[in-house]
């Protein structure tokens, strides 16, 4: 099996989840990233205080998002460190980093410094919001990209509070590994490197496109302002409706004439009931009083009843579940969305996988996320040729670990 | 300025929003996009007349936005004239895209298996519902396909309705997916020589959109992960969303003694900042709610930007909950281009645009034009691109092949 960036080499920088995990996406496609644990102590994630390691002995996220890496341990704020990294940016195709602007420029690692050591060096740098504008220099976090994006108190219900959903940043993760990608792509054919700039703040406004694009063009009340799901535009599209055990059915039916013959069947409404019996009736003029009927039709059944019922009707229909499905759902693993993988210590754990397929070159688990400093002799002796006395000489300054 | 993708013909078989969106993230750096639609109607996106029960209005933003960049080419794909053409173009394209389910590729013969035959250097990407192995047919839309992952019912409020994370959030996700994949297996090409069949389902890509927790979950099985849970019981009172006399506001301070102290400076209450149960961190997560309590009722008393105005100078991380509308003027998002005012053709007049949410600083993306109108590069496409002579244009004309 081939890789599709086998011939590439990236310096990881990062600390944050969403950044870190952008470049293991990499490194799950074949690249080879050499993440740098700064000593003596690497910066840990922003602390939310929450219960975000949820075993002990096991850090999942971070397994997530640094798999497939090595680790160098190095500590920057010697000569040898810098040094060290100095060479291995000569080495390398790309380099990613989370870390604040004033940060790079202050140690020197910023794209000014590092492209006049390697000219085509790709440099993707992840922010909270841009390299432009008042607010450049505001923490990475998806907290504030989200409040400020405009979804967040449209979210819930009338009266409910605002919803972070901690999806922005996951748009960021992948704008970051495709521009890297794409810049990649262009030096190829050109031999030119340049700078990569992804934001949360954007990848929070991307992923919410159509709502804000609507928006933009359309403006109203109703964008700013929670919508009853009672009071959906289309009673068959966009909606949701308890079940008779507490879980939830949610419909995508937008354009009904073509579902409403299986659908009224199923529900139990009459085909030519003259409230519902056209596409205008139903989205229109009795959209609202279709919405109570459908409540009440649909708490008279189980979910796994209606599901039956959409399933052997093909309509465009679901139950909503929690995260027990996808964690023992066949289409998930067989997919590897979901793999199992050997701990040494937990034994045999999930793990989310891969979300793209490729035929030829299939993302690979080839390593766990590695210890600090793990491959960090290695790094020195194979990537940059330094002997064993010099790395010996390096420990003992303190320049890596 | 050059652009990345200069030379990369994508032949854009796609509708509605997943698929269309991919190739414009390809289009946006400078990929030739042909999108090719029916010639009835075209892209079911075209039909768009109403969102959130609000009429569209005088221009379609729903289909421009996502298919500027393009060229459209109506094609009718059920005559065998119809599909000679398309492999005529697939000969001379790079990459082919397609969101259409697998049996309607398989009845019009547009599968791998021929298309890489005609053409072996061809990347061949799908954005399929649930996944390439598994022959699951069943429709699958954003929003069906996001209760299946677990995220909808894990937001929110406990014993609230699950949470929608908005129109198409599912499926901007799976786009930019696909184009990831398109990109790994481009730049794979350019080695080797040969294409591959590429696949970003939107099950998939919707599983990973909600990562940090489900990621979690696995590792636990821990109903913690997977349920709502109340703001009023977040684990740090200092890292929360509050409300405020106008809008809420969301603080993000580790739960640390120092940022605790500079918080009661700014809310001016020596009785909370006296307090000895909340005095360490300890204490603040032990009795989180009920601080969480006096916190709400203690920023009830400003509004928002009074409170940015009180907490900046002390280097209290927070931000305002904004609106749409407070977006849509956001200098911070004008600056960087996540928003642009482009030239629509329908209307004749400059409007506000999705911008570029990813910046290639010597090769920027850019918004040269806004979707085509159905068909209109069918005919310059066949006779430039492809070769066909006017007579045999005319023929297909007359075949009902194209328009």
């Amino acid at each position: 099996m081939s890789k599709a960036l086998e011939d590439i080499l990236i310096v990881d920088l990062t600390t944050e989840f969403w950044a870190s995990l952008g470049a293991a996406m990499l490194a799950d496609f074949g690249a080879r990233v050499v993440r740098i644990d700064e000593l003596p102590e690497t910066p840990r994630p922003l602390a939310r205080g929450d219960d975000r390691h949820p075993t002990a002995s096991w850090d999942c996220l971070h397994e997530l998002a640094n798999r497939n890496k090595q680790s160098l341990a190095l500590n920057l704020d010697t000569d040898g460190g810098r040094d060290i990294l100095r060479r291995l940016v000569g080495a390398a195709d790309v380099f990613i980093t989370d870390r604040p602007e004033l940060v790079l420029r202050s140690k020197g690692l910023d794209y000014g410094a590092l492209s006049a050591l390697r000219s085509d060096i790709i440099y993707a740098h992840g922010t909270g919001f841009g390299p432009k504008g008042p607010d450049r220099d505001l923490p990475a976090l998806d907290e504030l990209a989200a409040a400020r994006t405009g979804m967040m108190p449209i979210l819930p219900q009338p009266g409910q509070p605002p919803v972070f959903s901690g999806s922005g940043q996951m748009y960021t993760t992948v704008m970051l590994a495709f521009g890297v990608v794409t810049a990649l792509h262009h030096r190829q054919a050109t031999g030119e490197g340049q700078q990569v700039d992804v934001s949360l703040f954007a990848g929070n406004m991307y992923g919410a496109s159509l709502d804000v694009q609507a928006f933009l063009a359309m403006g109203g009340e109703r964008f700013l302002h929670p919508v009853s799901r009672l009071d959906a535009g289309n009673p068959m599209s966009g909606t949701m409706y308890p079940s008779k055990d507490g879980r939830w059915v949610t419909l995508t039916m937008p354009d009904t004439e073509r579902w409403w013959p299986a659908f009224s069947e199923l529900v139990g409404i009459d085909r030519e009931d003259p409230r519902f019996n056209t596409h205008e009736k139903r989205c229109e003029e009795n959209r609202l009083e279709m919405m109570q009927v459908l409540e009440e039709k649909f708490r008279q059944q189980s979910a796994d009843h209606w599901r039956a019922g959409f399933n052997a009707r093909q309509l465009s229909a679901d139950v909503i579940e929690d995260f027990s499905y996808p964690a023992g759902d066949e289409q998930a693993t067989r997919n590897r969305y979901v793999v199992e993988l050997e701990h040494p210590h937990l034994g045999a754990i999930k793990t989310l996988g891969f979300p793209i397929f490729m035929s030829d070159s299939m993302a690979q688990l080839r390593s766990m996320a590695p210890c600090v400093g793990q491959h960090s002799c290695d790094v020195l002796r194979e990537t940059l040729g330094y002997s064993a006395d010099e790395i010996d000489a390096m420990k003992v300054a303190g320049a890596i670990a | 300025m050059a652009a990345a993708l200069e030379g990369i013909r994508v032949v854009d078989l796609t509708v509605w929003f997943q698929g269309p969106v991919a190739a414009q993230h390809l289009a946006d750096f400078g990929a030739e996009v042909i999108h090719v639609e029916r010639p009835k109607g075209g892209d079911q996106g075209r039909g768009v007349r109403s969102i959130k029960a609000l009429p569209v209005g005088d221009w379609n933003q729903y289909f421009l936005v996502i298919n500027r960049n393009k060229q459209s080419m109506a094609l009718d794909l059920k005559q065998q004239a119809g599909r000679e053409i398309m492999y005529r173009l697939v000969e001379n394209a790079d990459v082919f895209l397609s969101n259409l389910g697998a049996a309607n590729l398989k009845s019009w013969d547009l599968t791998y298996e021929k298309l890489s035959a005609i053409n072996p250097r061809l990347v061949y990407a799908t954005t399929t519902g649930y996944g390439h192995f598994g022959g699951i047919t069943k429709p699958s839309f954003d929003m069906t396909v996001q209760a299946l992952t677990g995220l909808m019912t894990r937001l929110g409020e406990p014993d609230q309705p699950p949470i929608y994370l908005g129109m198409g959030s599912g499926d901007a996700y799976g786009g930019i997916m696909a184009a990831l994949g398109i990109m790994l297996a481009l730049y794979q090409r350019k080695r080797t020589g040969t294409g591959q069949m590429v696949d970003a389902s939107l099950y998939g890509a919707q599983l990973f959109l909600t990562a940090p927790t489900l990621q979690a979950y696995l590792a636990t099985g821990s109903q913690a992960f997977s349920r709502q849970r109340s703001r009023k019981a977040a684990p740090n009172p200092l890292w929360n969303s509050y409300p405020t006399k106008d809008k809420w506001v969301y603080l993000c301070l580790p739960n640390e003694d120092d940022n605790w102290r500079r918080l009661c400076q700014s809310i001016d209450d020596p009785a909370l900042a006296g307090e000895a149960r909340f005095g360490t961190p300890a204490g603040r997560r032990e009795y989180a709610g009920a601080l969480i309590e006096r916190l709400d009722a203690a920023l009830v008393a400003r509004g928002a930007a009074e409170w940015m105005k009180r907490w900046t100078p002390l280097g209290i991380v927070a931000s305002p909950v904004n609106n749409l509308a407070d977006l849509a003027e956001d200098t911070q998002a004008w600056e960087n281009d996540y928003f642009l005012e482009a030239y629509c053709e329908e209307v004749q007049r400059q409007v506000k645009i999705r911008g570029l949410p990813i910046g290639l600083r010597k090769t920027p993306g850019k918004v040269e034009s806004l979707g085509p109108e159905l068909g209109q590069h069918t005919e310059l496409i066949l006779a430039n691109t492809l070769g066909y002579s006017w007579e045999q244009i005319g023929e297909f004309k007359e075949q009902g092949v194209i328009p």
